[in-house]
């Protein structure tokens, strides 16, 4: 058998579990990260990873649930066969991260001890104390490690993926990478690539994402002919640290435990908060849901705050958006026992104690749903079949992308603690794929003509060379380009998005990314130069940005994380019983004529000459569980769910006897 | 390729372990040991001279096998310990300017305090003892001025030895060092040895040494003041003394003659017959 | 009040930042002022975003961004680690305020001084990973395929290893430590990437592993699988390089971040070491 070679760009929990995987099967990995791999973003996840477990199992749970409630949670934008089978390995994945040595939290008797987590009734979540992604993520860097330490991988941190390679027929053999020390740039021929890049924050100037998460890796195979799906599916966190360099996580328990969310009536407010009675405080959230109050679901609660700070103009700092989330009111000592973590976190980085002072929280951009696309192959059981050299495979041949970079799990909306489930799996899931693909091809990487090479390095040398160059007229500071397209994409394409704004967002990115292509450089040094990385990045960055917006704007609906309050579905009006029950037969008619239209994955292409993504939309799998309302907070939902389900009755029954035929 | 390195390593490095964990054993014992008792026997002395002369002749009583001792048990452990302790001070860059943590301190003092030791040692024995005991050399220190002390006339020739200022300042200096050296050394072998490891456990171990520095250096001072206060009026009275308990002892068979152990003056007055009942004993 | 409020000190209009420079490997560093606007909740990190958005030193010259490295800016990755006002520390956790507290106007941005520098305040630090494999810091499973659940553990056994887990591969316990000192190897004359490599990593391997790989050492040796080396983790930290470098300095459980029990892991180590030695004597 011959030795096959591949290239895992990124370092994160996806692109390690890829790695320690295919080294396993045999293969020489060679792994690319913009940082040492154990620094990657995967370690600021906090909250945890699902699987179903013995616990959940006997009150009902199953694998069959996980798998609804994240298809449900997406707003049935999920690719279901992939789902499903991560819903079906997650406990196999939990046993081998236990295995690995990740110090879950026990119980007394010494089991992985659970939490619950958004989304769902029972207790999937396994955690690690307040750094479960950290946890994993050593779990795996260490067995690749072990695996490098055997020779089977080779590191090369702080490099930089320029683009994927691609042959005549249209076939991955490789990628070309720059050494950000040296700067050197240097081909990798490889059998197949596999692209665990991560998200796309940065985008957004400041998110909850490590400045590492800028999507350069997958802009630059989206500008070599990969395709791009559901980018304009976009998490805001609702309660995050507003900071200077970025904003900070903020979990949810300090609401849990009792912290209520306000803004002073007086717009911009000098007074320090403690000296504002509370007559003149706006709790906003427990005056427009008395019945939910603080404990409003976080999508919810995340359009609210950016409903008061900027259409009502209520922020607390006149400068930036922020509204206050109080503790003040429970005893320290209470405090303490329970939140002591997280308040630790805003003591340290804030300076200010959130025990005598109410602390300024606002949404942040947390995750990006969508991803390079990729295709898969179904089973029988509804599920991926293993070891099929397609799944997870892009558009172009040999080209592979897993991790949040892909595009299939989350839909519209990712579930908590699902997402470093669906790094892991796809990571180890993969394996057998990319090598079966690699052994049915009679090319690998050892035959990648000299050509190709050079002609790729060449490109990538051009372009590198070309910033460093001064250019008449050429002017523009990479540093504040970026700084406008997150203001811009922040504002427009956040929590609340609207056609006009959207609209003319779009006429703004395209002209800041003509001047982005304008920029001169401070440094022309080729030693180190973090300057020129920094630079390309932030001009790769526009392909996705205006993805994001034009796939907002073309989606006339609300769909999880993508909101248009002008084509919000309303709530029943009439108090009539039977004039209720038809408003409620009117809403299930247009739901599933807007399912008709919409319920598909945005696919964009990018357009080099026109410098600007195609979108087609492409159908999703939904043959396992029918898409169904998300009904949450609307009035008459008990009507209209006694509809629904009417109807998907007869549905059922209509195709049992069809079949029956 | 693979990435693992097999490096030649030296004898040396190969045995790093082992030789540094041999370097704090011997710290403790029988170097540590040693000065304990040495304090103690020296301290005696504040009793008066017949306690300390005591003392002295029972550590004597080995006779010839003395040096054998002495070099087996002290010398050859102190020049390892010292020699392999300028060693490691050396792989260190002590930066407690800059980290002004306590124990970072402490980890600088003993480097220091080993320092001090060295010279003191080399010159305190020099000084007293004279660190060999062959004919022609001892001459020659005993002209300048050092291998001043004599064993059968202990307590004067140690305080004839301790007059003046220079002398004693440079031992208040180099027995506080030893004692500091001590004490810290032990907490460090502690954690080096595994004994005390929570950092609860070590702040505990830290104050029992801290109680035993306290000891040792009271201990040390004593010793200290026992050899600086007494002025000639006591030498003279202490010789006496001594050469009466030699006479006696001697007579016992409890001492082995020495010449060069007893003062030239007292010597002189030996009686001869003594002598042939050394041979006897002998 | 009690709170902190940053309002109500005085504060500078700017801050002085000098920022010790070095543009490559071998090369003479130097000192450069930088200026920058006072805003309330200011880090470290978003001063040198900054710098490097301006590039203009305090005297008006333009020169080139200052290098240095982040990541997670929220202290759990490790990147961030430079000496700053003398002391080392995550960049991204160190307030401008508690350090305008601290020292007046002026802050002081040094790179580490127990690896080489690449450029500025941006050091290798692959010595630190390169000590993990030393160590030998993985649990030797048998395979990636699913084999039910791991051993059950004790709470006390999680309690126990969870700090040390958290060990982010930073580097301050080191840079503190007076026993770990740099290795910088200048490359020789026309030797390959991989020869110069081979001989850094040899270097390496002989000099003392840092109170962190002790740390993830104890932490493997404390895992029911990860025992099943334990007595070859406990070769290396007796073999060159190992415990015997420490002196107790105990400066790096003073500086980490995480405020892991490295002493702890020394002294845990020692016992370790000992036992092993006396077991191999009556064995023999
Ligand atoms: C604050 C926070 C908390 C979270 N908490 C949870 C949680 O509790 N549960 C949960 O399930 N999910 C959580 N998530 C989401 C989850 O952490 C991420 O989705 C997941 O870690 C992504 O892993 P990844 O392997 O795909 O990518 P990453 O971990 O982002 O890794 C990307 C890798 O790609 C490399 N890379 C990127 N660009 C390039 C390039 N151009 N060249 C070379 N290499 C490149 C990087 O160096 C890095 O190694 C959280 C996210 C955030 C921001
Ligand atoms: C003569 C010069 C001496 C020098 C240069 C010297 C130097 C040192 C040094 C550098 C150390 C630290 C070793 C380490 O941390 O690994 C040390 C430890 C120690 N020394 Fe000395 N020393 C000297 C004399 C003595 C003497 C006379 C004693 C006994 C009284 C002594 C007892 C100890 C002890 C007990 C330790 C602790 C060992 C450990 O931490 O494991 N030393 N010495
Ligand atoms: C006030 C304090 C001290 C006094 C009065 C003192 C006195 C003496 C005397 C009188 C001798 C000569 C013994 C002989 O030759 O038989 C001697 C030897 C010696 N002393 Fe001290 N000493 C003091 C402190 C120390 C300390 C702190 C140490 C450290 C370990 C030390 C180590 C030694 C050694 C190693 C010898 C030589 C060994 C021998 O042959 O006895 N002394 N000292
Ligand atoms: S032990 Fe602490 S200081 Fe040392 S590398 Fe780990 S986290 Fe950093
Ligand atoms: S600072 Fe260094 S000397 Fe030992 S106790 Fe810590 S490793
Ligand atoms: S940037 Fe990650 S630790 Fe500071």
């Amino acid at each position: 058998m011959a030795q096959h070679r591949v290239v895992v760009v990124g370092g994160g929990l996806a692109g390690l579990a890829s790695t320690m995987k295919l080294a396993e099967l045999g293969v020489d990995v060679d792994l690319i990260s913009l940082t040492p791999v154990k620094r990657s973003h995967s370690v600021c996840a906090q909250g945890g990873i699902n699987s179903c477990n013995d616990q959940t199992r006997q009150l009902g749970d199953s694998e069959w649930k996980h798998f609804d409630d994240t298809v449900y949670g997406g707003d049935f934008l999920n690719h279901q066969p992939p789902v499903k089978e991560m819903a079906f390995w997650a406990p196999k994945v939990i046993d081998l991260m236990d295995r690995l040595g990740v110090p879950f939290n026990r119980t007394g008797e010494g089991f992985i001890d659970r939490r619950r987590f958004g989304g769902t009734l029972y207790k999937r979540t396994a955690f690690a104390g307040a750094t479960t992604g950290q946890q994993l993520l050593y779990a795996l860097d260490e067995q690749v490690r072990r695996q490098q330490a055997e020779g089977r991988v080779k590191k090369y941190e702080f490099w930089d993926f320029l683009g994927p390679m691609v042959d005549e027929d249209g076939r991955c053999r490789g990628v070309v990478a720059q050494d950000m020390v040296s700067m050197e740039i240097r081909a990798l021929p490889a059998d197949a690539v596999v692209v665990a890049t991560g998200g796309c924050g940065l985008i957004y100037g400041r998110s909850t994402m490590s400045v590492f998460c800028t999507g350069s890796a997958v802009s630059r195979c989206f500008q070599s002919g990969a395709k791009y799906a559901n980018g304009e599916f976009i998490q805001v966190h609702p309660t995050a640290i507003p900071g200077s360099d970025k904003l900070r996580l903020m979990s949810e328990s300090a609401r849990g435990e009792g912290g209520r969310v306000w803004v002073p009536k007086k717009p911009h407010d000098v007074r320090a908060p403690q000296e504002i009675p509370d007559k003149e405080r706006y709790y906003f959230l427990e005056e427009r849901y008395p019945e939910y109050g603080n404990l409003v679901p976080r999508d919810i609660a995340t359009r609210e705050i950016f409903d008061v700070c900027v259409n009502d103009g209520l922020s607390v700092d006149e400068n930036r958006m922020c509204v206050y989330l109080d503790l003040t009111h429970i005893p320290a000592a209470e405090l303490d026992r329970k939140l002591g973590g997280i308040l630790e976190i805003y003591e340290k980085f804030q300076g200010v104690d959130p025990r005598v002072e109410p602390m300024k929280i606002f949404p942040a951009v947390h995750y990006s749903m969508g991803g390079l696309w990729a295709d898969y192959v179904k089973n029988a059981d509804g599920g991926l079949l293993a070891g099929a050299p397609r799944n997870h495979m892009t558009n172009i041949e040999g080209l592979y992308a897993i991790g949040e970079c892909d595009y299939h799990y989350h839909g519209a909306n990712r579930l908590g603690a699902n997402s470093l489930l669906s790094c892991i799996f796809t990571g180890i899931f993969t394996g057998s794929s990319i090598l079966n693909y690699a052994q049915g091809q009679s090319k690998g990487h050892a035959d990648v003509s000299s050509s190709l090479i050079e002609s790729a390095v060449a490109a990538q040398t051009q372009r590198h060379d070309d910033l460093l160059t001064s250019h008449s007229g050429y002017d523009e500071n990479p540093y504040l380009i970026h700084q406008e397209l997150g203001d811009l994409m922040t504002r427009v394409a956040t929590v609340v998005r609207r056609n006009d704004q959207l609209t003319e967002a779009i006429e703004k990115v395209n002209d800041l990314h003509e001047r982005a292509m304008r920029v001169s450089l401070s440094d022309t040094g080729q030693w180190t130069n973090q300057n020129v990385i920094f630079a390309k990045s932030v001009q790769d960055m526009f392909p996705l940005a205006k993805t994001i917006l034009k796939g907002a704007l073309q989606r006339d609906e609300c769909r999880g994380a993508h909101f248009k309050p002008e084509f919000q579905k309303q709530s029943l009006t009439s108090d009539d019983p039977q004039e209720r029950r038809r408003q409620a037969e009117q809403w299930c008619d247009e739901f599933e004529a807007n399912n008709r239209r919409y319920l598909k994955s945005t696919v964009a292409e990018w357009n080099a000459a026109e410098s600007t993504p195609e979108l087609t939309y492409e159908d999703v799998d939904t043959s396992s569980i029918p898409p169904r309302p998300r009904l949450y907070g609307l009035v008459g939902a008990e009507v209209i769910e006694e509809v629904w389900n009417e109807r998907a009755k007869a549905a059922q029954e209509k195709e049992a006897v069809a079949a029956s035929h | 390729m693979s990435v693992s390195v097999t490096p030649e390593t030296s004898f040396w490095l190969r045995h790093e372990f082992a030789i540094r964990r041999l370097h704090s054993l011997l710290g403790i014992v029988p170097l540590g040991l040693y000065m304990v008792i040495h304090l103690l026997t020296n301290a005696s002395l504040l009793n008066g001279p017949e306690t300390f002369q005591r003392s002295v002749y029972l550590i004597h009583s080995p006779g010839k096998l003395l040096p054998l001792i002495e070099w087996g048990f002290i010398f050859a452990p102190l020049i390892f310990h010292a020699v392999l302790g300028v060693w490691i001070a050396r792989t260190g860059r002590s930066n407690a300017s800059q980290y002004h943590y306590a124990n970072n301190q402490r980890y600088s003092w003993q480097r220091w305090t080993g320092f001090i030791a060295l010279v003191y040692l080399f010159f305190h024995i020099l000084h007293l003892h004279g660190w060999f005991h062959a004919e022609l050399y001892l001459e020659l220190a005993r002209q300048l001025g050092f291998a001043t002390f004599r064993p059968y006339n202990a307590a004067s020739t140690l305080v004839a030895a301790m007059q003046g200022y220079v002398w004693p300042a440079f031992y208040l200096v180099g027995v506080m060092a030893c004692v500091y050296h001590l004490a810290n050394g032990l907490w460090t072998a502690g954690i080096t040895w595994g004994l005390w490891i929570s950092p609860q456990a070590q702040e505990r171990a830290s104050k029992l040494c801290l109680v035993l520095g306290i000891g040792l250096a009271i201990v040390g001072a004593s010793a200290w003041w026992a050899a600086v206060s007494p002025g000639e009026e006591e030498i003279e009275q202490w010789v006496e003394v001594e050469n009466r308990m030699y006479d006696v002892a001697t007579e016992a068979g409890l001492v082995t003659p020495n010449p060069e152990k007893r003062l030239e003056s007292a010597e002189e007055e030996v009686p001869d017959e003594v002598e042939v009942r050394i041979t006897v004993t002998d | 009040m009690i709170a902190l409020e940053p309002n109500a000190k005085s504060r500078p209009d700017f801050i002085t930042v000098r920022v010790r420079r070095q543009d490559g490997p071998g090369k003479h560093p130097y000192w450069e002022t930088h200026r920058v606007e006072y805003e309330p909740e200011l880090n470290v990190i978003s001063v040198l975003q900054r710098i490097a958005a301006n590039a203009t030193t305090a005297d008006g010259k333009k020169v080139a961004p200052v290098a240095w490295d982040c990541g997670c800016l929220e202290e759990v990755c490790g990147s961030c680690t430079m000496q700053i006002n003398g002391r080392v520390r995550q960049s991204c956790s160190a307030l401008v305020d508690k350090l305008l507290d601290e020292s007046g106007d002026e802050i002081v941005l040094e790179p580490m001084s127990k690896f080489p520098v690449l450029r500025d305040l941006l050091v290798d630090r692959q010595r630190l990973f390169r000590a993990l494999t030393r160590v030998k810091a993985w649990v030797p499973v048998d395979s990636y395929y699913d084999m039910g659940a791991g051993e059950r553990q004790l709470r006390s056994a999680q309690e126990q290893n969870y700090p040390l887990s958290q060990c982010m591969s930073c580097g301050c316990c080191v840079e503190a430590c007076p026993q770990y000192t740099k290795i910088e190897l200048p490359r020789l004359d026309q030797e390959s990437d991989e020869a110069y490599e081979r001989r850094k990593l040899e270097a390496y391997d002989e000099a003392f592993v840092g109170p962190h790989a002790i740390s993830q050492a104890m932490l493997f040796n404390n895992h029911p699988t990860g025992k099943a080396l334990a007595s070859e983790r406990v070769d290396a930290l007796t073999g060159p390089g190992g415990i015997q470098a420490c002196g107790n300095a105990q400066n790096c459980v003073s500086v980490c971040p995480k405020e892991i029990p490295l002493t702890t892991s020394i002294a845990r180590a020692g016992r370790a070491a000992t036992v092993q030695m006396i077991k191999k004597w009556f064995e023999k």
